[in-house]
């Protein structure tokens, strides 16, 4: 092409993103193809890594990561392990180059910080700044971002998925979905093979594994068990490797950071070497020092029992998903780490099977994080593909005693529901306290806590008379939501979340505005910009429908929906993003009866099995008692 | 909530088709679900959700061998909840649990998993029963064999307790 024409009113571009633990990927379909976004460089792979220099300065990537060798205490690396996790958690006692802040309140002490050269930061920003550095990539090469699917371990807990969105929102980015990385993989995997059966996808990344087990069937991804651990992964390779062989070679006695920074670097490169070598020198930088030789044994020898922690929940997933290893079409593998010679070995043990790696295992979910992104919000051309996911972990009410009560088990598909009723316990009380936890255990204090939810408003009445129903729903997201009502008076109540781990709105919102350095024009040019995605994607929509099931139409209706059409392409033109907004409601309102009959008769169909022919007929009939009423009401 | 078999659009009988019964759920998912309600109104997508989330639940009981059971007595206004299994059958469950107790005592993975096996086998036995009793409308026969199977379920349960806590 002679000429790159930059049109500012062509569609922005769905599109996805692997945050990953080590690296980082932005990938779009374009002409029906998934495909990474590549760097100036020619890169796909974004480092994981985020440097805090002087005066505000951040670095994002290789670039930090050439950083970190001089600021090891500044530079931020495998963040992903700490997103959703408080101040006192294990993972802050591994071996790491950070200084991580004293908490000074309880509230500080939800979410872990880092000191880094003048500030403290909390993971949410500094994935927040991975986020924008490919949101900057994406706008480059497209001429917009409309959306974003950003892809998460299927085994992230609640606090994990939240503090993701989070960052998302931070960096400025719509999100469509948060979509589990084993069914991302297994979505590109499906979509290039075009094979159906029942498949395993083993993914093990920097910092998290995870196992599923789905079905692919005629375009539906059914996720039957998912399992996983999200703090286990190839940086715990790198660790001990590190600790076993480089640190002793390197003889420092008390080891800094810098000098821990070193050893899991060598251990790293040494680690990548054994991939394709039996053995591997390694030089130190110490004078007079021999170089420290390591072999492929001696790197299984450490590995392997880290790799055989991956069994057991891979044994449950099988269990979960009432299957034996023999039934399995394929086990596909993904992630960097599953390239270590030890873990294929070990799979290939495990499911009695050869592992398909056909499909880069690094670039494989941000493949499908893109796929997705086009299904949700591209043009329909994809219209037969749906994924159906699952709650990773199970999700229970703290009873007396600490006991734990499953309101919904793990694997149950999302969105879904459940609902349980509780009374007061004192006269006139008027409010009621749940502790939401999310785990398998039968205690609540060995299960990870979400959140404590207040009611308030219940109206006073004696002990044990008002009737809380209180309504879980888990989203496609995975994530938690909580309503409450009392059923003698009927009232919605109040419903408080304390969340145990993480940012609450309020603290995401000023982030969110100390972010932005021009405040008020960024926000007016980012609410324009949504507002023309969202309206486009609406006439989208609509012009679909209408090609579809121009049957359901009623007589003058199409005059209408056309005006209102009209009217939103028009607003979408111009600069005035109220006028898009209401344009984008006249349209949905002009559309509202037509919307409701065309999923009466989508239903229709797929419970009948009939031919489109007969439900328009039989529609026909529901149209006419519809202008039956319609003339009764005139 | 509402009758199962009435949300799936599928005719009450234990004898389902599993295969039918998922491509009817495939197929229902792929009007509601909240991924296909991309460019549509707010109050579309909420009756969506909510369709989608009595879709999943739906299949969940239909898919389940004693929730399925459950479903059609509850549809015929048959009380089941209650029912016992015959006192041989619970003298038999009876031993059965104090010997998985020794078993996993004594850590032996493999008798444990020899009894899951027999359990499983006894399931099947017990399922096939049951479908042609409740098809042919002899609810009073099929209620003692649902107990079983609750009974059976809580066992492989157990099972699977144990099996995690050797870390199998």
């Amino acid at each position: 092409m002679l000429f790159d024409i930059f049109d500012p009113k062509a569609a922005p571009r769905p599109i996805g993103i692997d945050l990953g633990t080590s690296n980082s990927l932005v990938a779009c379909v374009r002409d029906g193809r998934a495909a990474c976004l590549l760097d100036c460089d020619g890169a796909a792979l974004l480092p994981s890594v985020v440097h805090y220099g002087p005066h505000g300065r951040v670095v994002v990537g290789g670039d930090a990561a050439r950083l970190q060798g001089e600021h090891p205490e500044d530079t931020v690396t495998s963040v992903k392990r700490f997103m959703g996790r408080g101040a006192d958690d294990p993972e802050t006692r591994r071996l790491s180059s950070l200084r991580f802040a004293t908490p000074s309140t309880p509230e500080e002490a939800r979410v872990v910080r880092f000191c880094v050269a003048d500030r403290v930061v909390s993971p949410v920003e500094v994935s927040a700044e991975i986020l924008r550095t490919l949101a900057a990539r994406a706008r480059d090469e497209l001429n917009g971002v409309g959306g974003v699917v950003i892809t998460v371990p299927a085994y992230f807990d609640d606090a994990q998925r939240q503090a993701t969105k989070d960052a998302a929102r931070l960096a400025g980015l719509e999100v469509l979905r948060l979509l589990n990385e084993p069914t991302a993989a297994a979505l590109a995997y499906g979509l290039e093979k075009k094979q159906s059966g029942t498949f395993a996808v083993y993914d093990l990344g920097g910092g998290t594994f995870d196992v599923t087990v789905l079905r692919l069937d005629d375009g539906v991804f059914h996720v039957l068990a998912t399992g996983g651990d999200s703090a286990r992964g190839g940086d715990d390779f790198d660790r001990a490797l590190a600790e076993a062989r480089v640190l002793p070679a390197l003889g420092v006695a008390d080891p800094g950071p810098d000098v821990r920074r070193l050893a899991l670097d060598l251990a790293r490169q040494a680690k990548h070497a054994l991939t394709d070598h039996a053995e591997v020198e390694v030089a130190l930088p110490r004078d007079g020092a021999p170089a420290l030789v390591v072999t492929r044994a001696e790197l299984d020898g450490l590995v392997r029992p880290i790799i055989e922690r991956t069994g057991a929940a891979c044994r449950r997933a099988l269990r979960d998903a009432e299957l034996s290893p023999t039934e399995l079409t394929g086990v596909i593998l993904v992630g960097g780490a599953t390239r270590v010679p030890a873990v294929r070995a070990y799979v290939r043990e495990l499911f009695g099977t050869e592992p398909l790696c056909d499909l880069d295992p690094d670039q494989v979910v941000a493949l499908g994080a893109a796929a997705q992104a086009e299904l949700l919000a591209g043009d329909g051309a994809m219209d037969d593909v749906l994924l159906l996911d699952v709650l990773p972990l199970s999700l229970g009410i703290e009873t007396m005693g600490g006991v734990v009560d499953k309101i919904l088990p793990r694997n149950t598909t999302v969105p879904a529901e459940a609902r349980s009723t509780f009374t007061t316990y004192a006269d006139r009380q008027t409010g009621f306290e749940l502790h939401v936890v999310q785990g398998e255990r039968e205690l609540a204090a060995d299960c990870r806590s979400l959140a404590r939810f207040t009611l308030r408003g219940i109206p006073p009445m004696p002990a044990g008379m008002a009737r809380l129903e209180v309504t879980f729903s888990v989203d496609a997201d995975g994530l938690l939501h909580v309503s409450a009502r009392e059923l003698t008076t009927g009232l919605v109540q109040r419903v408080e979340v304390k969340p145990t781990y993480g940012l609450d709105d309020d603290a995401v919102e000023q982030m969110l505005l100390a972010a932005l350095d021009h405040g008020e024009d960024d926000l007016a040019a980012r609410r324009l910009v949504e507002e023309r995605v969202e309206g486009a994607r609406v006439a989208q929509a609509t012009r679909q429908a209408l090609a579809a099931d121009a049957a359901l139409l009623l007589p003058g209706e199409q005059a209408t929906i056309d005006a209102a059409m009209a009217a939103l392409v028009a607003a979408i033109d111009g600069d005035d993003a109220g006028r898009i907004h209401l344009a984008c409601e006249d349209l949905q309102r002009a559309t509202h009866a037509f919307a409701g009959r065309r999923m009466d008769a989508a239903i229709a169909a797929a419970i009948s099995g009939r031919q489109l022919g007969d439900v328009e007929r039989s529609v026909e009939g529901a149209k006419g008692v519809e202008a039956h009423l319609a003339a009764e009401r005139s | 909530m509402a009758d199962p078999f009435t949300t799936l659009g599928l005719a009450p009988t234990y004898s389902l088709d599993l295969a039918s019964l998922d491509a009817r759920y495939h197929e229902l998912s792929k009007v509601v679900h909240p991924d296909r309600q991309a460019g549509k109104a707010p109050a579309e997508r909420r009756r969506a959700l909510s369709l989608a989330v009595d879709v999943n639940s739906a299949y969940r009981a239909l898919r389940d061998p004693i929730r399925r059971a459950e479903a059609l007595l509850a549809r015929r206004g048959v009380s089941h909840e209650r029912a016992a299994p015959t006192p041989e059958f619970l003298m038999e469950v009876m031993e059965l649990r104090e010997s998985l107790a020794d078993a996993r005592l004594a850590r032996d993975l493999d008798r444990v998993r020899r009894m899951a096996d027999d359990a499983r086998a006894r399931r099947a036995r017990v399922t096939s029963a049951l479908g042609p009793l409740l098809d042919a409308g002899r609810d009073a026969d099929a209620v003692p064999l649902v107990a079983e199977l609750r009974y059976l379920a809580r066992f492989l349960d157990e099972v699977r307790v144990i099996e995690e806590e050797a870390g199998a």
